[in-house]
């Protein structure tokens, strides 16, 4: 389904026809079908909603460089043009979490719970890792000027390689990715009231499940899970386990 | 032997789609005929041409090489010459290569191709051209036009209404006004585009609003028509000149809140209808749908008529599908709309209708030269001794 919001053209998709409302927010460089699994047993209940965000999926690209602001005010534009007044619960992914931290802190993103999988957002831990990412993106493109541009791309990407960047995987947005991934939200996180359920995969290298410990730390009302034998993408690596985490907790 | 230049890609949502007909539908079956050099002619999505062996191959576009093929290869141009010649620079000292062509096989689909501009530069150029001409293909890609000129022919249809996307950013209030007398459930359309795509079935008032600014976002003119109740969809290609031949109506098998929208269309292969039918026998290479169309005696005949009939008042010629709209207890045919390029020359019927897809193409040729020679006799020139008074 499609509707304008911003002046974009976002694709969502709505499922289940339950009196609660339940909205995910996927990852970078990810695309709503990431919650196919869980959303097929939560649809049951509730009704989902999800959306793919700016730039990601079947969704237009901002003309500008966006921050997780405005990835905020973009959500609660969305709720208004679905009219949907009252949210049960928010359930995040990677950078999705840190797009809902932002919002919780502000107040423009509200619901009775609220879900993190695999929470992005805690950037000062990787403190060297960032200015990797600020120094090659400032120099890599001028270090590569006089490479012929078959080899461009392979020496860019061992470039950013070193840091870790997601940068390649949605080179279309290389602005919006300097902007958002300098953003720490921990001290939003502080500020978060909701219910909160924080899942990490113990073998999750993009986001290691020690910022699971920081999170709890940081949310007062929150509860930390760590799951075996998954990573980044729990939800993909132990789908049955991860949504019974959920389920048991809305 | 002639040389047919086959034109594709385009700047259009149906970039893609466009691709696959160019590529599995026209070249294929004309490099069977053994009578044709063919020459494939890429559009980008930027609107650069390319004229290259290369690009008949579909890996080449799967594969994803086309990206930087587009960024290192020559640009083709296109020399009006009392025909049409293409141009480019060959890789040796700046020479440059030339074809001359023949006759061109337009498989584009949507704006900037299937919507009469591409059409537009080939009378230009006055070489012989597949399919439909510039006004019959403006008429047959804007919706609301179509409807206006079948309606003027007494050609029954839904009750609908249109508005400009301008309109709605300064106000809403008569645009709901006039949608206030059509009766729910509504198709909301932007009025270029095909495939499907940017199009809302409107079940409630709340969300028609939502509906009217994503068609809005996708074109200048939006339509919005009444659904019909006891839907059954057909759809009819048509292909000839001033005699144009009917294949078999077909029937799109989805239960009435359904619609092929593009996912469903080209994605799925017309797998996502809920319908009691989804999931019957497979034909289309748009999806699942009967052929011929599972209708009374009577409605099919009708459907049959009306068809040819829209083809006829609309000026289409070369071929075109006309998609109908059957109320089946009021037994009503309703023209809903024309394509003017079918996707995958909607070989699929005429397969079923006895033509192979070698033979659809052989005889889209004939009925170009045919329109072309017609159009020789036509006096272009009228002496006068205005400019010696002048």
């Amino acid at each position: 389904m499609q509707l304008v919001v911003d002046s974009l053209l976002t694709n969502y998709q709505k499922q289940g026809s339950g009196k609660k409302v339940i909205i995910m927010i996927h990852g970078w460089a990810d695309k709503l079908q990431t919650f196919d699994e869980l959303t097929s047993d939560l649809a049951k209940k509730y009704t989902v909603y999800r959306m793919d965000l700016p730039g990601f999926g079947q969704t237009q690209a901002p003309n500008e460089p966006w921050g997780l602001d405005e990835y905020v005010m973009f959500i609660d534009e969305f709720n208004k043009k679905l009219k949907i007044n009252h949210v049960h619960a928010y359930i995040g992914h990677s950078n999705g979490c840190a797009v809902l931290v932002r919002g919780f802190s502000n107040n423009k993103i509200k619901s009775d719970k609220l879900i993190l999988l695999a929470a992005a957002g805690i950037r000062n831990k990787n403190k060297l890792k960032k200015l990797g990412i600020k120094a090659i993106a400032k120099t890599g493109k001028a270090a590569t000027f006089w490479v012929p541009r078959d080899q461009k791309q392979k020496l860019q990407k061992k470039l950013y390689g070193t840091v870790g960047s997601d940068m390649l995987v949605a080179p279309h947005l290389k602005e919006t990715f300097k902007k958002t991934v300098m953003q720490d939200v921990q001290s939003d996180a502080a500020r978060i009231l909701a219910d909160t359920l924080i899942i990490y995969g113990m073998k999750d290298s993009a986001t290691p499940n020690e910022f699971g410990d920081i999170y709890h730390n940081l949310i007062k009302n929150s509860k930390l899970v760590k799951v075996d034998d998954a990573g980044h993408m729990l939800h993909h690596h132990q789908p049955e386990k991860t949504a019974k985490i959920v389920e048991d907790f809305l | 032997m002639k040389t047919i230049a086959v034109i594709f890609g385009g700047q259009s949502t149906e970039h893609d789609v466009s691709i696959v007909t160019a590529l599995a539908s026209v070249i294929k079956p004309l490099e069977l005929t053994k009578k044709f050099h063919v020459e494939p002619v890429y559009i980008a999505k930027d609107g650069s041409w390319y004229w290259d062996k290369k690009l008949k191959d579909i890996k080449f576009y799967q594969s994803g090489e086309i990206e930087d093929y587009v960024k290192k290869a020559a640009k083709t141009h296109i020399l009006f010459d009392n025909g049409l010649t293409l141009v480019k620079s060959s890789q040796f000292a700046g020479r440059k290569q030339y074809k001359k062509i023949d006759l061109v096989f337009p498989a584009m689909h949507g704006t900037h191709g299937e919507d009469g501009e591409l059409m537009g530069i080939l009378e230009m150029a006055n070489v012989p051209y597949v399919g439909c001409n510039v006004p019959s293909s403006v008429i047959a890609m804007d919706k609301i036009l179509a409807k206006q000129v079948t309606e003027s022919a007494k050609i029954p249809s839904t009750p609908w209404t249109w508005f400009y996307s301008d309109e709605l950013a300064h106000g809403s209030d008569k645009i709901l006004k006039r949608i206030n007398s059509l009766k729910y459930p509504l198709f909301v359309k932007p009025a270029h585009l095909g495939s499907s795509i940017g199009i809302t079935r409107v079940t409630a008032k709340d969300q028609l609003m939502n509906a009217l600014e994503v068609a809005s976002h996708y074109d200048d003119k939006v339509i919005v028509e009444q659904g019909v109740e006891n839907l059954v969809e057909a759809t009819l290609p048509i292909m000839g000149n001033e005699n144009p031949v009917p294949a078999l109506l077909e029937e799109p098998l989805l239960k009435s809140e359904d619609f092929f929208d593009f996912e469903t269309k080209y994605m799925q292969g017309g797998k996502k209808g809920t319908g009691k039918n989804a999931g019957a026998k497979a034909s289309g290479s748009q999806g699942y749908s009967r052929i011929p169309a599972d209708l009374p005696k009577d409605l099919y005949k009708a459907a049959e008529e009306l068809g040819l009939n829209v083809y006829k008042s609309t000026g289409c010629r070369g071929i075109a599908r006309v998609d109908m709209l059957v109320d089946t207890k009021a037994k009503k045919v309703m023209f809903n709309e024309i394509n003017p390029l079918p996707g995958g020359l909607y070989a699929h019927n005429w397969n079923k209708a006895g033509i192979s897809n070698v033979e659809l193409v052989s005889k889209l040729i004939d009925y170009a030269e045919e329109a072309w020679q017609k159009k020789q006799k036509l006096a272009t020139a009228f002496s006068t001794n205005y400019l010696k008074q002048f």
